[in-house]
């Protein structure tokens, strides 16, 4: 099975049972309770049914319970494999084409409505809701919470490194999945805040009530009188050749499988955008024991912190700028991915194209707002604000502190006496901001003193090295003001006792000391498995990646606290100081082939997914019949599919735009309920015998 | 200022098969729209139901041309509109509604309607799966069928694009300069048009445009929701139709569509009068309980979104054609109730022949023989013979 054996930051889930199911007639295991599609894919599996229109195989996309890509036959019903939990003997099929109903014909024996009443709804549990939460229980409204998944948290709970930001404000150089816990306990100290897991928001209506698909078998109503739209964001896709194949993810999704469900879901990978997303996705990847052939940057510079980069090529993954895929190839799945060069309009040039043997493309172009909530709200008029990613793209950091203002802002409306913190906000923006400028560092002689020496040269909000520090040795240089200065350290006092490397979430932070006349020590950190041998050669690299000499550990500790080892190493002095990281991953893994080719823009391509609608199909309609309403594709079912337009909506101005129609004459589509499917049985509650419903079918026959 | 040999209002189920209709006989015909593109009032609500299977022999009548019209439109000119002659089906649990379509079946027999009593058994070949238990059995017209509106609509959008019909969207009409009982002119969108005949196919605000011409119609916006699952293999043929009133609500019916999903929709008792579109969480509940009573296989199908449109409602349920004494040179093709997508085109094609044929205030038929429709649906009529079936 390709599960993550030995990760180095993830200990293997406790109580995890085997269990046997079928698939396609086949016995197959899988841990109960994790998503039928971790299964699968642990097992190899990657195609979960083929499309009715035109037998394309899908599989695996958002991994999240949006795209609905992944459904497939379980127990003789369609459903989501990516949200139904592995039960023992489970029946589990490809779906070839549509389902055919099940004949379950015996009558509707008792039907039910159940409605519960809260002040504000919250709906989603990531950072921004839970940290909202716990403001307005304080503030003694009742609160409900409505997460979708089986664990409140939201994206952290995907997230196994080190966070930047401020210890103070945001529990900098914790881990992600660890934040979860605190947020979550936080909320919970206040008794009027109820936080429910399992219960997707699949509706707001104009009464002022939510739909919500309670544990995914049963419908709540929720009859509230504030909304706080917490949901975060989801995926944007992104449409070239190919994109539609089974091994084409998000890198969310890629983050779901390998760290929530801990599946080695692929072998090799390569990783499509620079942003933080695509960047960490690298990490996570390599942290599981799969190989990052490279990311793709279709700009010329990359997208994300430097540090994150940096680190990133340290450890052997190359990023390629001005360079995009043009395609994903293979037979019911990915096996190769073709890349080019870009010339200044974005187009491949010729001459350029190359072959990557990958078994999966991860699309980590950019996120976008899941607010259809808060505008449907806003639009029949009910009080609702946005926190989080749901209001604005950014961190979890400032999510947090976005969930908090919300939380005051909502309160005030709802006519409470309270007023938000004006630091608050300056802080949740210092925490959102891009980065600012670089600077150089001036090279550092190693003395026989300990010293911190920083690969940290970029502006970002994050400082947690210059409050760990206990000798209070590391400073922010005073040029802003606040935590997007960069540290530097003050020649005061160093102990070597490595608390600024190994909370350092950019891994950006060494230390170093003259042993001999010639020879340095130099301290690095390490977030893989320190199980080698003690005569393993490691190549030790610069900021950026380029090989310096190769060495022999000397020493390592952990730093239990942090999940993070500490290697020594002896190296030449004269380099010791431009050392910053180990390289992880052999060259090997990045090789690729040169091609000729010429593919450029896919007008065959699905751009709706769900339907299967290609590019040039809705380049041609819109043409032909001069559509200026995205609401007019739903004529050739653009957006009538399960997702409910949540994937191709992203896509769908470069079909107007090839249509040659000016974006800006374009009438938006129009939002409308369920944000997700649910069945007829569960909508009326049916057998829900130990609520005490009444029975149906009381007015005799129909 | 412009000027039209026909002025429609309302690019809906009505106005646009009739532009395209008019267009092709030779009309300069403009359509104004306050939406930004067609077949965004009501249309859009529709469900898709097309049935000849009325109470009124002048709907019999309209919706046998538009079946037509609907059928050529894949036939003759090529447009898939996921047309389907699936028939309609009522259906009946006791004695009493069975003897109320027995009653029926006559008239429509009479007004050249393919219609039968089917016995519970053909009714279950029909639809495997419904509620077997005091099914008495229902009537079935195996003519009628189902069509996807937004399609159509395009569709028709299309023909008359191509026929030179000119559409003007986002722009609304606000106001009406009469002379005597004569339109001179009308604006809309800082633009006024002149033309020989206005045409009111505003839907649900009809009554408005009729309040700027200087006269009443009793058009009345009436909510009704809808919505649509995933799409399954195909298990069932008819639109089914349950007109046995509860506590909660009136009639409902569904139908399986060409891609496999099921529509649905339900009349709430009391009716819910105004121009709300937003959905409300009362329906879902309401009509999902409906149809699994009648129809328990479909507790495992998805629900995958729901709407909210209007019905324009008229006292009596039929519609009003006709060129008001007020206003004399603007024909009236309103008040559609539940059942304007359906005879949009049939009207369309109707009209357009009466309007050929010399039709005008004095004698709205022209030389045709569409005399009696002028008189059922006329708009001075008492409105107290209601439509069973509306
Ligand atoms: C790969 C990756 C790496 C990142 N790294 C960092 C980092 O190092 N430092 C940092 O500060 N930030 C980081 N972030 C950003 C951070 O994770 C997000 O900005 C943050 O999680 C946003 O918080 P949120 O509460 O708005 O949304 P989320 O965390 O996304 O939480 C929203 C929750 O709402 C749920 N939900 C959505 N729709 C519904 C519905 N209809 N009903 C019920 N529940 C629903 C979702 O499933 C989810 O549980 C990273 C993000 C990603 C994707
Ligand atoms: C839930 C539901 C289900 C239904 N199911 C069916 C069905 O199965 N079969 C069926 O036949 N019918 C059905 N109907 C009924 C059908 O939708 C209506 O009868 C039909 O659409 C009315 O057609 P219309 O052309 O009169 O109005 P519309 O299609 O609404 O067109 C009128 C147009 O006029 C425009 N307009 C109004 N005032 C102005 C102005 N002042 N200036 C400019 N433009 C203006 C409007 O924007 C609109 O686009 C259903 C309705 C609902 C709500
Ligand atoms: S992969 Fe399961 S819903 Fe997207």
């Amino acid at each position: 099975m390709n599960r993550v054996q030995h990760h180095p930051i993830l200990a293997e889930p406790p109580h995890r049972k085997l269990v046997s199911f079928s698939f396609d007639g086949m016995t197959v295991q899988g841990y109960e309770g994790e998503p039928v599609a971790s299964s699968l894919v642990a097992l190899g599996i990657h195609t979960f049914s083929f499309h009715h229109k035109d037998g394309a195989p899908q599989g695996l996309f958002c991994a999240n319970g949006q795209c609905s890509q992944c459904t497939m036959l379980i127990d003789g019903i369609p459903r989501k494999s990516c949200m139904t939990p592995l039960e023992e003997g489970m029946d589990v099929r490809t779906l070839k084409g549509l389902p055919a109903l099940p004949a379950q014909d015996e009558p509707l024996v008792q039907a039910e409505r159940r409605s519960i009443r809260t002040d504000i709804l919250v709906i989603g549990g990531g950072p921004a809701g839970l940290a909202a939460a716990a403001e307005l229980g304080k503030l003694g409204f009742q609160v409900l919470v409505a997460d979708d998944k089986s664990k409140p948290g939201g994206k952290l709970v995907l997230q196994t490194h080190k966070f930047f930001g401020s210890e103070k404000d945001c529990y900098a150089g914790v881990r992600g999945i660890d934040i979860a816990g605190i947020l979550e306990n936080n909320a919970k100290r206040y008794p009027s805040v109820k936080i429910l897991p399992n219960a997707p928001v699949v509706a707001i209506f104009k009464d002022r009530k939510a739909g919500i698909f309670l544990n995914y078998e049963s419908y709540l109503l929720v009859d509230f009188t504030a909304l706080l739209v917490a949901a975060g964001a989801r995926e944007k896709a992104l449409h070239f050749q190919g994109c539609d194949l089974p091994g084409v993810i998000g890198a969310g999704a890629f983050q779901t499988l390998v760290n929530r469900d801990m599946v080695r879901a692929f072998k090799r990978i390569l990783i499509v955008g620079s942003g933080n997303v695509g960047l960490i996705a690298a990490y996570h990847a390599l942290q599981a024991g799969i190989e990052v052939a490279g990311i793709v940057e279709v700009a010329g510079r990359i997208n994300g912190y430097q540090v994150h980069a940096d680190k990133i090529r340290r450890m052997g993954v190359p990023i390629y700028l001005n360079t995009t895929i043009v395609r994903a190839e293979g037979t019911d799945r990915v096996e190769r991915a073709i890349v080019a060069s870009v010339d200044e309009r974005y187009q491949p040039m010729a001459g350029t194209y190359r072959t990557y043997e990958v078994d999966a493309v991860l699309i980590a172009t950019g996120l976008a707002s899941c607010n259809e909530f808060l505008q449907q709200a806003r639009s029949y008029g009910i009080m609702a604000v946005a926190a989080g990613d749901a209001g604005e793209i950014a961190e979890a950091s400032s999510a947090m502190f976005g969930g908090r203002i919300a939380a005051h802002r909502l309160a005030e409306m709802l006519g409470k006496r309270t007023s938000v913190n004006p630091e608050w906000e300056e802080t949740r923006q210092v925490l959102a901001s891009r980065p600012g400028d670089s600077y150089e560092r001036s090279p550092i002689v190693p003395s026989k003193e300990w010293r911190p020496v920083f690969f940290c040269s970029e502006e970002i909000p994050c400082n947690p090295c210059a409050t760990a520090c206990p000798a209070g040795a590391i400073h922010l240089r005073p040029l802003r003001g606040n935590i997007m200065d960069l540290p530097y350290f003050d020649g005061s006092r160093c102990t070597g006792c490595g608390s600024c490397v190994a909370i350092c979430p950019g891994l950006a932070i060494t230390l170093v000391r003259r042993v001999t006349d010639d020879q340095a020590e130099v301290v690095l950190p390490w977030e893989f498995s320190a199980d080698f041998e003690p005569d393993r050669v490691f190549e030790l690299v610069d900021q950026s990646g380029k090989y310096l000499v190769s060495a022999t550990v000397h020493a390592k500790r952990r730093v239990a606290s942090r999940s993070t080892w500490l290697l020594t190493f002896r190296v030449p002095v004269d380099i010791a100081s431009r050392i910053a990281g180990v390289r992880v991953q052999a060259e090997d893994a990045t090789r690729w082939l040169e091609q000729e080719d010429t593919a450029c823009i896919d007008l065959d391509t699905p751009l709706c997914r769900c339907e299967r609608i290609t590019l040039g199909e809705i380049v041609e309609f819109i043409k032909a019949n001069k559509i200026r309403d995205i609401n007019q594709l739903k004529t050739l079912r653009v957006g009538m599919g399960a997702c409910g337009g949540k994937t191709c909506t992203q896509l769908i101005m470069k079909a107007f735009k090839l249509a040659g129609v000016d974006p800006s004459e374009v009438e938006p589509a129009t939002q409308r309920p369920l944000f997700m499917e649910m069945p007829m049985s569960a909508i009326v509650n049916e057998g829900m015998h130990k609520l005490g419903g009444k029975e149906a079918g009381s007015r005799g026959a129909p | 200022m412009k000027h039209y040999d026909v002025v429609i209002i309302g690019a809906g189920s009505v106005g646009v098969p009739l532009a395209w209709q008019l267009a092709e006989q030779g009309s300069r015909v403009v359509i104004l729209e306050q939406e930004a593109s067609w077949g965004r009032g009501q249309n859009r609500a529709a469900i898709g139901g097309i049935r000849a299977t009325h109470s009124d022999p002048a709907k019999i009548r309209i919706c046998l041309e538009s079946i037509e019209i609907f059928k050529s439109l894949e036939s003759k000119y090529g447009f898939d509109i996921e047309w389907r002659q699936g028939g309609y089906m009522y259906v009946a649990y006791d004695e009493k509604m069975k003897q109320q379509f027995l009653s029926l079946l006559e008239i429509q027999k009479k007004a050249g309607l393919n219609i039968d009593w089917i016995e519970p058994e053909r009714v279950v070949e029909l639809a495997p799966g419904i509620r077997a238990d005091k099914l008495v059995g229902g009537t079935y017209s195996p003519g009628d069928g189902y069509a996807s509106p937004l399609m159509a609509a395009t569709a028709f959008h299309k023909l008359a694009m191509d026929a030179g019909v000119e559409f003007r969207f986002g722009v609304r009409v606000d106001s009406i300069k009469k002379e005597g009982t004569n339109i001179v002119s009308i604006t809309a969108g800082d633009e006024e048009y002149t033309a020989d005949l206005f045409v009111n196919a505003a839907g649900a605000e009809a009554a408005d445009l009729a309040h700027l011409a200087g006269f009443e119609l009793p058009v009345f916006p009436d909510c009704h929701e809808a919505g649509v699952t995933e799409p399954v293999q195909r298990f069932m043929e008819p639109l089914i139709v349950d007109i046995l009133p509860d506590a909660d609500s009136g009639n409902y019916y569904f139908y399986q569509a060409n891609t496999g999903q099921i529509v649905f929709c339900i009349t709430p008792r009391p009716q819910i009068w105004g121009r709300d579109k937003d959905s409300t969480s009362t329906f879902l509940p309401l009509c999902v309980r409906r149809m699994m009573e009648l129809y328990p296989r479909l507790r495992n199908i998805r629900v995958r979104r729901t709407w909210r449109g209007m019905y324009p409602m008229t006292p009596d349920g039929l519609p009003i054609i006709g060129y008001p004494e007020a206003a004399r040179n603007f024909l009236q093709v309103v008040g559609m109730c539940g059942q304007g997508f359906m005879m949009g085109p049939g009207l369309g094609r109707i009209l357009t022949q009466t309007i050929y044929a010399g039709g005008n205030f004095d004698k709205p038929a022209g030389s045709t023989e569409f005399g009696f429709l002028f008189d059922e649906l006329s708009i001075t009529r008492s409105f107290e013979h209601a439509e069973l079936l509306k």
